[in-house]
């Protein structure tokens, strides 16, 4: 019975962190750019959302749409004023990484001296488990995210696949070089990048502040799951890293049944090396050889 | 001289002997990693278990830090530096975070989350090490030591190697260059020298435990090394004084909140290392924007 | 693609190379059998067999995409062939590792050049010259400042002695291609592999390359050019392989391929491909 209980627990947290790996998968797909500062983006629309519904005690449309603008309009912002006039002069992804890594440790500290340190939740009946079988406990919160998730990837494949940005997005992953041959422009379609994949973070953080609660802290390790699913997943494959950020999200939860919570963080990057080391093409490889 | 001068200086050439270090790997070596901090954590650790199991002798617990250090570093950089530039960052980042998995978790070696106390202090030429003063010129004469040993590998014909590997690693093996073997010197070399600050830290302070090995300490000393400048020798050393210095001199500054002088600490040099990247990749110390050159 | 704006007449040509029989003599210092590889759905280069011989300039020339620089991959290790064997001196390469083939006695350019951008142009150059990829090179003292004045007479020989403290991101268009010339020079190579070293240069460069190559080969370098200019081509090799569409078409003295109607219908266009 807690086996099976894990195994929710881990559909749950795997759906969380499926949502926002493709988020970064999109970015880094279509531009490589090591878009650490994705996980602050996480962090950014949850605290929005949180203070919107749970401290001014808006409607939770409203939250959203707050939550949703902001974090586009933050993924934009890092775009146009870090990424691009680095790479106009020196553009190594050494540089990049570094100056991503900046934005994460600002905004991780600056919400730890807006908000506190400490572990806030966004409070909603919707998140108190309820006894569904005997033994098994799930919120409802839990059905209606895992509903909008799978709204959310449905629309997520039609655009990639019917829309033109989405074809042209999913051209950029697998070949920069060619996309440039045939007159797209690269810099609108970054854009788009980042606008759709900063606002994919949004649904995984409002879950993470109901169902776990967030702290400044909390975007480190859902970048770094989003960052090994998308190496793992493979390089232009953006199912491929949904699939094994689920996978890291099961996992995570499983091994809890074993060993105790300090390993968990582990996985991931148990993972993430056994990857690296033995296949590092990744599993699902679409993008062409450089 | 005051107590609280040496304090600072001791840190200073801790955090200096770790930006050096790295400086081997990023600056010099292009291997940019963020495992450094379990390099210094395996440093202390070692060094602890030594001096209070082994042997009290300096020298014994420096050798044996630094081997173990090396070695380990080897083990782990011969099948990780096979992976492809850009994603052993993220291999990197594992390492860190498995290490401090272990450090948490081995609790017969290192204390577990409690960490080791009352290290014994350290015997060498017969007498101990104990005043402030004496630990300030050992930690002095152990920076002074490796930016000796590291300034003679850069310059001569290794840092060529290093070099030409960071520049060009096709071109390098098209030379003959054995990469794979360069970047494991490279790791080896920091690895094993990053553990001296560890043995130094343990001595200086009779207490470790794992919260001081964290990625968060990685990221402290990348950003001193890419604050100061890379590709020098005097950068990391000035990136390690400014940030060293700078808790204590945002303390003076009297409208700032004391409680969160830490995170204000972190968040200027956050801010420090984005303003840097778009405008003076070089670090303080560097030659401001190179010339973009497509070659 | 310069369009052969000198009339070079078949006696000329036939003047200044060696003749047929010295070909045979030549010792064969490269031999290439039956080497294939494919990407994907693109066959780059097909059962190509090539023979290079010591002391001759060998030209690779042939449209965009023939497979040439693939050729070069395969032989220098970054690429390994779906079969077929590379003898280098009677000795296999297939399999080895690129510093190993280079370490062997095969040393190559490349057409973007790769230079080391964030070091002078004098530690270019040392860096090709230090062969092992230890802490410190053997031999010590007098080794390293036998080395450092070897570089200086190189880097006089190519014009950029006076550029030694410069870094090699900062220098001239002509400057680079010199400069990646003195690498190669600085080591012992015995066979150099060039990809397009002549390009865009300027007249006075190009003689002075030119000068520097017949140097070089008179000390015993073997040399396989990939070029595409065909002044620098009937300017100085001594042999051609024509490759198209990943095979060697045809393969001789430069008088017979580049008087062959076919070949040249391929190589500007319009004929059979």
């Amino acid at each position: 019975m807690v086996l099976l209980q894990l195994l929710i627990n881990g559909i749950q947290t795997g759906t969380i962190y499926a949502l926002t790996a493709i988020g970064f998968a999109l970015i880094f797909g279509s531009t490589r750019i090591f878009h650490f500062a994705h996980g602050a983006i996480f962090v950014i629309a949850a605290y929005v959302f949180k203070f919107t519904f749970g401290d001014l005690s808006l409607h939770w449309g409203i939250a959203t749409i707050a939550a949703v603008s902001t974090a586009v309009a933050v993924g934009l912002l890092v775009n146009f004023l870090i990424y691009v006039p680095i790479q106009r002069h020196e553009g190594s992804y050494f540089t990049i990484f570094v100056a991503s890594f900046g934005v994460v440790i600002v905004v991780q500290n600056a919400i730890a001296i807006i908000f506190g340190r400490g572990f806030v939740a966004i409070e909603t009946p919707l998140s108190n488990a309820v006894e569904v079988v005997s033994g098994l406990l799930m919120a409802p919160l839990f059905g209606i995210a895992l509903v909008c998730s799978v709204i959310i990837l449905i629309s997520l494949h039609l655009t990639l696949t019917r829309t033109h940005v989405g074809i042209a997005l999913r051209a950029l992953s697998q070949n920069p070089e060619l996309v440039r041959t045939f007159g797209l422009s690269t810099r609108r379609l970054s854009t788009y990048a980042f606008a759709l994949g900063s606002a994919l973070v949004v649904p995984g953080a409002i879950f993470t502040g109901a169902v776990s609660g967030l702290n400044p802290t909390v975007g480190l390790h859902i970048m770094l799951i989003s960052l090994v699913a998308t190496i793992a997943g493979g390089i232009g494959s953006i199912w491929g890293a949904a699939w094994i950020a689920f996978a890291i999200g099961v996992a995570e939860n499983l091994v809890l049944w074993q060993m105790d919570s300090q390993w968990s963080e582990a996985v991931a990057f148990a993972f993430l090396l056994a990857f690296l080391i033995f296949r590092p093409a990744g599993l699902f490889r679409l993008a062409s050889a450089r | 001289m005051s107590v609280y001068l040496l304090n600072v200086g001791v840190f200073i050439c801790i955090y200096a002997i770790l930006a050096l270090t790295l400086n081997v790997l990023i600056g010099y070596a292009g291997v940019f990693t963020l495992a450094h901090a379990a390099f210094f954590g395996i440093g202390a650790y070692v060094a602890a278990f030594v001096a209070m199991n082994l042997s009290s002798s300096l020298v014994v617990v420096l050798v044996a830090s630094v081997l173990t250090a090396g070695i380990l570093s080897v083990i782990i950089a011969l099948p990780a530096l096979r992976v492809r530039d850009e994603y052993f960052v993220v291999v990197s980042l594992a390492i860190q975070i498995l290490c401090v998995t272990v450090f948490s978790e081995w609790k017969g070696f290192t204390g577990g989350l409690g960490g080791i106390v009352n290290i014994p202090l350290p015997e060498i030429f017969g007498g101990t090490i104990a005043t402030p003063m004496q630990f300030f010129l050992l930690a002095l004469g152990c920076l002074a030591v490796i930016t000796l040993i590291i300034g003679l590998m850069v310059r001569g014909s290794f840092g060529r190697s290093l070099m030409a590997v960071r520049d060009n690693e096709s071109a390098a093996l098209a030379l003959g260059k054995n990469v794979a073997l360069i970047k494991t010197l490279a790791a080896a070399l920091s690895s094993g020298l990053a553990a001296v600050a560890g043995v130094v830290y343990a001595y200086y302070l009779s207490f470790i435990n794992v919260q001081t090995f964290t990625l968060d300490t990685s990221v402290l000393v990348m950003a001193m090394v890419i604050i100061g400048g890379t590709g020098t020798m005097c950068g990391p050393i000035l990136g390690a004084a400014l940030l060293t210095m700078l808790p204590n001199a945002l303390s003076y500054v009297s409208f700032l909140p004391q409680t969160e002088i830490g995170s204000i600490q972190q968040l200027l040099y956050g801010l420090a290392m984005i303003l840097m990247m778009i405008f003076r990749p070089g670090g303080i110390v560097g030659a401001g924007r190179s010339k973009r050159n497509r070659n | 693609m310069s369009c052969g704006s000198r009339g070079v007449t078949a006696a000329a040509m036939t003047a200044r190379i060696p003749a047929e029989a010295s070909f045979e003599a030549a010792a064969n210092v490269l031999r290439i059998s039956g080497v294939s590889k494919r990407f994907g759905g693109i066959q780059a280069i097909q059962n190509i067999t090539l023979d290079l011989r010591a002391g001759l300039i060998t030209s690779l020339v042939g449209p965009n995409g023939a497979g040439k620089t693939t050729l070069f991959n395969t032989i220098t290790g970054h690429i390994r062939p779906d079969n077929g064997t590379v003898l280098f001196e009677g000795h296999s390469l297939v399999g080895r590792p690129p510093w190993n083939i280079a370490r062997m006695g095969i040393m190559r350019t490349f057409q973007d050049l790769r230079l080391f951008t964030h070091m002078s142009v004098e530690d270019n150059v040392l860096a090709a010259m230090e062969p092992r990829s230890w802490f410190w090179q053997s031999g010590g003292r007098q080794a390293k400042n036998t080395r450092r004045e070897r570089a200086a007479a190189i880097l006089n020989e190519t014009g950029l002695g006076a550029k030694a403290g410069v870094l090699a991101g900062n220098l001239s268009y002509a400057e680079h291609k010199f400069l990646s010339l003195a690498r190669i020079m600085a080591t012992n190579a015995r066979l150099w592999l060039l990809d397009e070293p002549a390009a865009g240069l300027d007249p006075p460069s190009y003689d002075l390359f030119q000068g520097l190559l017949r140097d070089q080969v008179r000390r015993g370098i073997s040399v396989c050019i990939i070029e595409h200019n065909l002044d620098i081509i009937t300017g100085i090799s001594d042999r051609i392989a024509f490759l198209d569409q990943g095979r060697v078409i045809a393969e001789g003295a430069p008088d017979e391929i580049l008087e062959d109607p076919k070949l040249i219908a391929i190589y500007f266009g319009g004929g059979p491909s």
